[in-house]
């Protein structure tokens, strides 16, 4: 068996092997690499800038914890954003596993770094099933649809909520998903509503949305780990997606020299197994 | 009448929701009967979500009675199932009906461990034990990409090429790393990147999906709304 034979054939743990290195290397090492904006990212973030101090903004948590690297660190860096510019944030999941926990761990701790108080600054509606329905319910009446927020207090009690009836108090939307329900937050919000919306989503799920943030449905993109790194590069801190930027770095590098080796040595014993014919 | 009273229902419920849309709801009749309808739409989803739990009790704890294959899996998925739910829907105060009698026997102390807020079991659970969980399996996704793009992504044709090169080019553009080494070559790539493949080719592509989609969606609304698709009743 010649070499490219065995490259041809390699054992699939030495390619985990490699991803594992990869992955991890710059966790130990720390690496750093300046991150480029996107126009679509500056557009959610100005969008975002542009509105007025204490608008009512919504923040959707759509996303199970198996996304969390790519979409965690976009609510985070979101909620700074708005805190930064004292904005009421009402945050809402139409996820039943794990979205409405993930809003509430979130949105705390930001809410605290930034002295917020639970219930005048921020609100978490937690979760109804059917989010088409959920969705229409909100343009007439939140409390129809939420009659407490996620850990039960009633909607009455709660003084932002004395203000924010339905879409028409909302200024904006800011759906982060992996799925999607950022799909119904356009054809349904914001086209029959007209409340603008704009999205943070999966890498996977990004491709699709170009097509709404070029017809004006969808306001400014963040796509994957990449664009949080462009929101936190935006609000100007820090945070897991910059620093996940090394790991992901190398492990694409990686990728791309797999499909050019694998390529490579499927072209070489190709010729070679003709040769022999 | 069996068929066609489920019928009579999804067409006068679809109709309403369909005329509604044009009425103010908090002024007219057809408004507030949308309003309505909704609610109980999530009132419904929310009875499946009962529905689906007992489901995956009843098959998961036959399983585990009969000792079939895997039953110790099965076993675990029912123990998780009671875990999440129970400590959830406790009372985290005594001020319900429910929580008067549940704090007579029990010590109020306990309240902080119930619910869904911060601190409490349910909490606890999805942060250590199943987010991990799940994160994990994701992660082990890239393993897979990365052996499958050995073994798999083949230049075989001129538009299997054409995608890869594309690929490669896109996935370098996502990083930062490869976004400089792209703009080393010519500062302009990067954008052209962003205009051409993602704003042109995905861009067109993913339109004629997502207008195709959606007039599937149209056409099978409206086979619902007249009572030719009735699949939802369990019929071809």
């Amino acid at each position: 068996m010649g070499f490219w034979d065995k490259v041809s054939n390699i054992d699939r743990r030495w390619i985990y092997l490699m991803v594992a290195v990869a992955t991890f290397f710059p966790m130990i090492v720390v690496m750093q690499f300046p991150v480029e904006l996107t126009p679509e990212a500056v557009q959610l973030y100005e969008a975002i800038d542009n509105l007025p101090d204490s608008s009512v903004v919504m923040l959707t948590f759509d996303y199970y914890p198996s996304a969390m690297a790519e979409t965690r660190p976009m609510s985070i860096a979101a909620l700074r954003h708005m805190f930064s510019k004292d904005m009421k944030v009402v945050t809402v999941s139409n996820i039943p596993l794990g979205g409405p926990t993930i809003a509430e761990d979130v949105t705390r701790s930001i809410a605290k770094e930034y002295g917020k108080e639970y219930g005048v600054d921020y609100v978490n509606l937690g979760y109804r099933a059917n989010y088409v329905a959920v969705m229409h319910g909100l343009a007439t009446s939140i409390e129809s649809i939420f009659k407490a927020d996620f850990t039960g207090t009633p909607l009455k009690d709660l003084p932002l909520m004395q203000d924010v009836k339905n879409y028409n108090d909302i200024e904006f939307i800011f759906v982060v998903a992996d799925n999607a329900t950022i799909d119904y937050w356009i054809s349904i919000v914001n086209a029959q509503y007209n409340i603008p919306v704009g999205g943070g989503v999966t890498a996977v799920v990004a491709p699709k949305m170009y097509a709404f943030v070029e017809a004006k449905q969808l306001t400014g993109l963040l796509g994957g780990m990449k664009g949080a790194a462009e929101y936190e590069r935006l609000v100007k801190i820090s945070g897991s997606a910059t620093r996940g930027m090394a790991s992901q770095s190398l492990v694409h590098f990686l990728i791309i020299f797999f499909v050019i080796i694998g390529n490579v040595a499927y072209f070489v014993t190709r010729k070679h197994e003709k040769g022999q014919k | 009448m069996r068929n066609t009273l489920p019928v009579i229902i999804a067409f006068l419920a679809g109709i309403a929701m369909v005329i509604s849309f044009f009425f103010n709801p908090e002024r007219t009749v057809l408004g507030t009967f949308q309003e309505n309808l909704l609610q109980w739409v999530t009132i419904v989803g929310g009875f499946t979500l009962v529905l689906g739990v007992f489901s995956i009790v009843r098959v998961n704890a036959r399983a585990v009675s009969r000792r079939s294959d895997g039953w110790f899996y099965k076993l675990a998925t029912v123990i998780s199932v009671f875990a999440m739910a129970i400590p959830s829907i406790m009372p985290t105060s005594a001020n319900s009906a429910f929580g008067k009698v549940f704090y007579s026997i029990f010590p109020i102390s306990w309240a902080g461990a119930f619910g869904t807020g911060p601190d409490s079991i349910y909490d606890w659970l999805f942060n250590y034990v199943d987010s991990p969980m799940m994160e994990t399996m994701f992660a082990t996704l890239a393993f897979y990409i990365a052996s499958a793009a050995y073994r798999a992504f083949r230049a075989r044709s001129a538009e299997e090429t054409l995608l890869l090169i594309t690929a490669c080019l896109v996935m370098l553009w996502r990083v930062p790393i490869g976004e400089a080494l792209l703009r080393s070559i010519d500062v302009r790539i990067p954008d052209y990147i962003n205009m051409f493949v993602m704003n042109g080719f995905n861009l067109s592509v993913q339109r004629g999906i997502i207008i195709g989609a959606a007039l599937g969606m149209a056409s099978m609304s409206l086979r619902i709304l007249l009572g030719i698709e009735r699949t939802y009743m369990g019929k071809g």
